[in-house]
Order: C-alpha cells, then structure tokens, then sequence
C-alpha cells in the first residue's frame, strides 16, 4: 500500500515536470537535429545531434546575428534608461517626505493599467510623424512605459529596507543630499539593483506588441525575426527551433541567476504583474 | 583645550500636528561639558538632540552653537559629530573607509586622512580592524567604530543618542568608563542621550531632567539627587526609586503611619504632602516606626526590605550584616536632611 | 510638518517665530523634485500623453488607407462599435480566455504547491523548471507551441492524438480547439507563476498552527479547508488579480499562435483592437476599441478589488 502510494506520487511528480520541461526540451532537441531528423515521422528522440542548424541560423544566409543584437541593443538601452530615471525616482519615493507623495505613487502604480495597446495605437501616429519608427531611441521611449512603473516599484521596496539613521549619519559627516545617494544608499542597495536590472533587460527582451508595430529593417528584434522562418510553403523546424533557443538562453540563464528574487520581481506592485504581454 | 561646542536652546517648541514633543525646553551646555539629556522614553530628549544635530526643525524657538543661531542651518553646516543608538556604520565600507568619510565630506587633503584615522582609531583601541567591514565585527567593535567615525573629525559637538544600549551589561560599565576617559583627554562637549539614570549619574558634569517634553531640572548629578525638583524626578533618579508616600506635614514635623519625622522644613500651619525618603537613607533601629517586612532582596553586598507601613509600601537598602528575616518587625528612622517633602497637588518640590 | 509649522508661530507665548521645519520640509521637497521630475515626465510621456491622445482619436475617423475620408465624428465611432457584432464577439472572447485561464493557473497553482509543499525531496527540480516558462517571452512559447507542439502530424500533441487513436486534429484550424489550444498554452506558460507565489505563501505559514490542528484531530481536508485556504486567500486573491490583469491585454502568444483565427475564434477584445489599428489601419475606430478595452478593465480590476478589500 505505502509503496503504491510512492509510486504514484512519483508517477506524479514526473509528468508534472514533463508536462512543463518538454516543450522546451522539445525545441532544444529539434533544434540539434537535421531538418530530415527534425520532419521524420514518428518523432524522433533518439538522433545524432549536430549543430548544423546554429551555424546556418547564426552565420548562413539570412542570419539572424543582426536580431540578436537589435534584441541586445533595445534590451540594453531600456536598463539603462530605465535605471537611470528609476534609481532617483524610487529612492525619493521611498525616503523623502514631499507633498503629494501618495498621489505621486500611485500614479506610478496605475500607470500600469493601461492596456499596452491603447498606448502604442497614438503612439504609433506620433512616432510617425516624427520619423521614429523603426528605430531604437523610439522603442526604448515606449519601453518606459512598462519598465518605469515596474523598475520603480521594486526599487522603492529595497530603499526601504535601509534604516534611516544611513543618511543621517551622512548628513551629520557633512555629506550634502546628493552625495549621501551616490555614496552612502546607492552602494547598499547594489543587490537590489542587480535584480531589478535583470527583470528590466528580461521584460524588453520579450516584449512582443510594441515591437510588432515599431519594428523595421533596423529594429528587427529576434521575436520577430523567427517570423521568417514559417511561412505557409514550408517551416524550417531545425533552424526554427534553434532561433527559439537562442531567443530563450539569455532569459533563461538571467531567470536561473535570479531565482530566489523571481516570486518579488513577479509580485512586485501586486496590483499587475506587467502591461506588456 | 578648545572653548569651542557652547550650545544654547532658547524656548524650544516640538510639536507634531497636535502633539506637543518639546514644551519650551531652555537650557545652555558649556564647551567642554559633558551633559546628558535624561528621561524616560518619550520625554523628548531624543528629539532635543536631533534638534541639536539639525536631523529636526524646531517648531518654534532658536538653537545656538557657539553664539551663532544655526536653527535654520543643514545638519552638514553644523560641525557636529553623533553616534547613533544603531552605529549606522555604512555597511558597504570598510573601518577605515567608515572613519575617513567624514574628512573626505570635508575636503581634508587625501594626504592627511590616513593618519587621522588612524589615530582615531587607536584612540578606541580598534586600528588593527581597519580593514574589516561593520558585518564581521562584533557590537562593541561597532560601537567603538562608530565613536572613532564621529571623533575624527575634532568636530565641536559630539552627540551621544543612547551609545551604550545595545551592549551587553558587562561591556557597558567597561565602555562608560572609557567614553569619560576619551572626552576629557579631548576635551569635547558632549552631549549625551540616555533614559539609564545610572549612566547620566557617572558620566555627566551636568544633565537636564526630561519629562513628558519639558525640561524638570537641569544641575549636576548630585543636585539632582539630593535634591530632585519633583516628585517625577525624584521617582525617576535612584536605585531603588525613591520612595514616596502619602503624609500629613506640621509645623515643620511630617507623619508617616502615625509616626514624627522630624524636617529641615520650618514653616507653620498643617498640609497634605508627599514625603520622600531614598531607601539608603532610612536607618532600622532606634525609636522609629514599627513596620512588618513583607520581602528580602539579597543583593550580596546590600539587601533591600521590602516593609509594610500602614498599608503602604517602604523600600529599605540596608548593608548586608544584620539583616531582618521576612515577618519580622523593625523600628525605622531618617534624619531630617534625608526627608523630601513635595506638594501633592503641583507635584514639586516643598524643601 | 507643514500644518504644525503654520500654527506654531502664533501660539507660542505670542512671541513670533519662523518655523525652520518648514525650511527644512521645502528643502526636502526640492531635492525630491530634483529626484522625481526626469521619471515622473517620462512617465507622463509614454503613459498619460497617450491616453488622452487615445481617447482624442477615438473621436476621429483616421484611416491610414483612405486618409482623405479622415475627419472628427464625435462619438460615432463608439456607436459603430456598440453595435458590431465583431466587438461584442471579442468581448466574449476575452471574457471566456481570462475566466478559464485564471481558473485554471490558480487550481493548477494551487494543487502543485500543496503537492510539492509536502514533498520530502525533489522540490528543488520544481522550483527550477516552475521559473522557465514565466522567463520565456510569450511570442517565443507561441511559437514553439504552434510548431512543435500542435501542427498537425509533427507536433508532438498531435502525434499523442493520433496515437491515442484519435487521428490527425487540426488544432489551430478548428474554430474550438484553436480555442482551446491558446487556453492551455496560456495556462502553460503562467501557470508556475500561481505555484511559486502561492508555494512561497504556503511556505511562509507557521509550522505549528497545523500541529495544534492535528492536536485537535483535525482531518488533512479539514487542515487544508479550514487553515491553509483562509491563510492563504490574500495569496490567491493577489494573483486571481494579476492573472486577470495580463490575460486581458494577451497579446504575443495569441498573436503567434493563431492571429486570432481562425476567422475571429480566437480573437480577444485587446487582439481586435490591434488587428483593427495595424492590419485594417482604422486606427480612430481601433483606438476606441482600445478605450472600451481599458475601460473593461478598470471596472474588472475595480470588482477585484473590492473583493479584495471585502471579506
């Protein structure tokens, strides 16, 4: 009876973490296979594994190099921003005392409210008119809209954390406002930073919807870039699965680092998890 | 020795929307003074200090250091130094790099930081731990830490919130000791923070009494005790507290469960006063009044008796030879000089 | 501070004074200005600009294909939408995806953690793989879906249905599976996201509450009803709440996986408004299709959070 009962449980256990791991096994097998192993019928688990498929994606024709790098790029660029309008704005919001402070932060909050693509509707016409689709500084705007709120919120959590008497001790060894930041909160709070900076670069590199619209010849994020490998005449499952491994690594790796912040990275602000799917 | 750090508060008011903190506190500390702010918490003394330190505003009244009014002036304009209750060593920096941040913050050239800090840090008996971080030493490191941090700068005014209270008992005693030893060889105004009345009596040349926001009585630690301004005060200072009862005064004569204590006081009529009388000044023995011991303490050098007068509590410190048994019936007695007496409606002092 | 400082002056024993608190607040307040402004602008930028240009094209007819139809309609466009059939059907849509794919995530969820919450080795493989789908951007978990999992006689769903003797389905092609499929996907991807928060929340229970249960001979489903369910309600409330918030505005996945289709099977109120904007370009009707949306969801995270705050 006890030992039917455990095999249960792992019987369990196993095709839960099948029914999660498989789709992602899946593409990574796929991707190692040759297109004739990849369409052979039933599926094969069992092949001899090559990276035909990463050489041709990454250097063949049709490389998909340059989307790897628009990805970086605008996912760089966002932090970036993103970190420096972030870091001030949280540390004033968690620590000073100003009017309308409560207005002010939940301001931030509801800006995550609006549905993404109310907002990339009119800012598709603006950008228009300027001439800024299809370029970065135009995405990486956008970018704010989501990463903002977000990077702001999370960050407000961990100045929190830091006792008062940190920058009174600073005034007093006559530090001015500023320099008891940069000097005295900033440093404590690095690993704070650290995993905001990972949500943030996370978040850009998958946006979709914004990218959909906004995306040309010189932006051509990788998200969108896989597009060219279906098509109606004929799917290229190797080379296919090998772009989704490679659209998945950074994340994936960035995910695995940041694993014991991920359940306060994805709570943060409970009100919405992020406008951008 | 410098004749730098004189502090004057001139009709301080505290208040947080309809709380009162401070109710027109007044005070002058002199340079080179070591003055302690003392009551229990909630008395406003930590508020006085941070107004002191610019960390507050007053609501109403003038700070003056030095003869100068700095009520207006950034906490970083004042040239005062302050150890905190929680160290606030800056985590991220080293011993060394916690002591220097204030010469850097004042611009001293790179050339003369080194060896301030480490004298500073000699001075606290810490400069082989000048490469350590806050996280790897232990409470009393920090603490000493945090004192080199605020005396390397030889700024006017050293501020104490408190410095002693996350130390263990034993660490205490020692470290009070060399906080005194340190502020006289250097000659600092400080100013000290404590609701210990222990540690206001040993360390202080002076302290000023808090309750409830205002200031009671300010003189030297043996003034206040011998003579507390107020009942509050005088059940405040003291260990055990004073003891304080209920007791018909006349004609210079005070009567206590029906017996005559003679007092310095001379004047005639008949009233209802507190009495006070410290438990090391009763004496047991003589013609005194009769009274049950209802409790022993040892103390081991001392012993304190809890007794029974007339349904009202007595607390007795009595050496420990001789001592009574519990139930037994002892005799009381106190010299005039040793009898407080206090108004019981206004609370002060009659005396 | 401020309201004390206005009173002070007068009070004190009639003598004047100025109030240095309120020097310092002033100070204060400047430098969080200093600190706020370039955030708080950027924000207004790309989040409250947008809105009120939104709901200004909303009132204009705005086709990029036919411009020299353009024009302000008032609030035609909001009479059009109210009787097309198209939006109500979106509507629906929407509704039917969120309502199945949080019930799904949090029972799901919430069985996993309980699950693994109770298991004595191995948690440390769920933890892991749990955090895999919620890192992956949707659009690439749509695809990986589309293709490797659901087409028809290569993917490895299909290759089950036909060896399970159910033959060859079109999963993507057929108006209800396709339904279903982006469901399940969605369910997928997020819903390790329930199983962490609420495993963290199961994890942060005190041990001994459920040994006093036990003391009083508390059965496991009496433990789980009476304990673990109201302690862990503000958990789960938190992520019916989050989940509902992005299901609404899906996008990437659906988009990937069947465009909506076939035909408008698929197509939730958020995917209308995008198709109508950026395929059809009318974009003054596709921006108030957006404006109905964002006002669906203002009421459906207002009755959230009246729950929320309700017992």
């Amino acid at each position: 009876m006890k030992r039917l009962r455990t095999i249960l449980l792992l019987a369990i256990t196993v095709v839960f973490l099948l029914a999660w791991a498989f789709p992602i096994v899946w593409s990574v097998l796929n991707s190692l296979k040759t297109d004739k192993d990849a369409l052979a019928y039933p599926p094969k688990l069992l092949f001899e594994p090559t990276l035909d498929a990463y050489r041709d994606v990454l250097f063949g024709s049709g490389s998909i190099l340059p989307n790897l790098l628009s990805s970086m790029i605008i996912s760089l660029g966002t932090t970036i921003v993103t970190m420096v309008l972030a870091i001030p704005a949280a540390y004033a919001l968690a620590r000073l005392r100003f009017r309308g402070k409560k207005f002010t932060g939940f301001y931030v909050l509801a800006t995550q409210m609006l549905p993404p693509v109310g907002i990339i509707i009119p800012y598709y016409i603006v950008l228009r008119n300027i001439g800024w689709i299809d370029t970065y500084q135009g995405i990486i705007l956008i970018y704010l809209s989501f990463s903002l709120p977000f990077a702001i919120w999370l960050l407000v959590s961990y100045f929190e954390d830091i006792p008062y008497e940190m920058e009174e001790a600073a005034y007093l060894d006559g530090a001015s406002r500023l320099r008891t930041l940069w000097r005295i909160i900033i440093p404590q709070v690095r690993g704070g930073i650290a995993v905001t900076v990972v949500f943030v670069f996370l978040n850009a590199w998958n946006e979709f919807l914004f990218a959909v619209v906004l995306s040309g010849n010189t932006v051509r994020p990788v998200t969108i870039a896989m597009f060219n490998f279906v098509s109606v005449e004929q799917t290229l499952w190797a080379k296919l699965a090998a772009v989704s491994v490679l659209a998945m690594l950074p994340v994936v790796i960035l995910g695995i680092v940041a694993q014991k912040h991920i359940v306060k990275g994805l709570t943060v602000g409970a009100v919405k998890g992020g406008g951008r799917r | 020795m410098s004749a730098r750090g004189q502090v004057v508060f001139k009709d301080i008011w505290k208040k947080h929307g309809e709380f009162v903190a401070l109710k027109n506190v007044n005070f002058e500390i002199e340079p080179g003074e070591f003055f302690a702010l003392l009551g229990p918490s909630g008395s406003g003394k930590s508020t006085t200090l941070r107004i002191l330190a610019g960390l507050d505003a007053p609501t109403a009244g003038q700070v003056f250091i030095d003869g100068k009014d700095v009520t207006g002036a950034d906490a970083a304009e004042r040239d005062v130094a302050m150890v905190f209750q929680s160290y606030a060593l800056y985590p991220h920096m080293t011993v060394a790099e916690n002591i220097s941040f204030p010469l850097e913050m004042a611009k001293m050239p790179k050339a003369e930081i080194a060896p301030a800090v480490f004298d500073a840090a000699r001075k606290v008996k810490i400069e082989h731990l000048l490469d350590r971080r806050p996280g790897q030493l232990s409470g009393g490191q920090q603490q000493r830490c945090a004192l080199a941090r605020a005396i390397v700068r030889k700024a006017r005014l050293f501020l104490l919130d408190e410095p002693l209270s996350n130390l263990d008992a034993k660490l205490r005693l020692e470290t009070r000791v060399e906080l005194k030893k340190l502020q006289r060889s250097l000659g600092m105004t400080a100013v000290y923070v404590t609701h210990d009345q222990e540690e206001a009596m040993t360390l202080a040349d002076r302290m000023a009494v808090f309750m409830a926001g205002e200031i009671q009585q300010i003189g030297t630690p043996e003034e206040v005790f011998a003579k507390p301004n107020s009942i509050d005060i005088a059940g405040f200072i003291g260990n055990p507290p004073m003891n304080l009862v209920q007791a018909k005064y006349q004609d210079g004569d005070v009567f206590l469960g029906g017996h005559k204590f003679e007092t310095t006081m001379q004047a005639a009529g008949s009233r209802d006063v507190v009495a006070g009388i410290r438990p090391g000044a009763i004496r047991l023995g003589g013609d005194g009044l009769q009274s049950r011991v209802d409790l022993v303490e040892h103390l081991g050098d001392t012993a304190v008796l809890d007794l029974d007068i007339g349904g009202a509590l007595m607390r007795v410190r009595v050496s420990d030879e001789n001592v009574p048994k519990e139930g037994d019936t002892v005799a009381i007695t106190a010299r005039p000089q040793d009898i407080h007496l206090f108004d019981s409606q206004t609370r002060m002092r009659l005396s | 501070m401020a309201s004390a400082g206005n009173t002070a002056a007068t009070d004190v024993a009639g003598v004047a004074y100025s109030d240095f608190g309120h020097v310092l607040a002033q100070r204060e307040r400047r430098f969080a200005t200093l600190l706020l402004a370039p955030a708080f602008l950027a924000l207004l930028a790309t989040t409250t600009f947008p809105l009120l240009f939104l709901i200004y094209t909303s009132a204009y007819r705005m086709d990029l294909s036919m411009p020299f139809l353009n024009g302000f309609v008032g609030l035609e466009n909001y009479k059009v939408l109210l009787s097309d059939d198209r939006f109500w059907h979106s509507l629906v849509v929407s509704l039917v995806y969120t309502i199945s794919t949080v019930i799904l995530q949090v029972i799901v969820g919430l069985a996993l953690a309980l699950f693994v919450m109770n298991m004595k080795r191995g948690q440390g493989w769920f933890r892991v793989i749990a955090i895999l789908p919620v890192v992956l951007s949707p659009a690439v978990v749509g695809m990986i879906w589309r293709t490797f999992m659901l087409a028809p006689e290569f993917g490895i769903i299909d290759y089950l249905a036909i060896s399970a003797g159910l033959g060859s389905k079109n999963w993507l092609g057929d108006p209800f599976l396709a339904m279903v499929s982006v469901v399940v996907i969605h369910t997928w991807q997020w819903t390790p996201f329930a199983f962490m928060v609420l495993l963290a929340s199961l994890a942060s229970l005190p041990e001994d509450i459920y040994e006093a249960a036990r003391i009083d001979r508390a059965s496991a489903w009496q433990r789980f009803r009476r304990i673990t369910l109201p302690l862990l309600r503000p958990a789960i409330v938190m992520v019916i709440i989050m989940r509902t918030m992005v299901a609404l505005t899906a996008f990437a996945a659906i988009f990937t996986v069947t465009g909506g289709g076939p035909g408008t099977a698929t197509e939730i109120l958020n995917l209308y408004a995008y198709r109508k904007s950026f395929t059809e370009l009318s974009i003054g009707y596709g921006s108030a299709l957006a404006v109905a949306l964002l006002i669906v969801t203002v009421i459906i995270s207002a009755i959230l959070f009246a729950i929320r705050r309700g017992k």
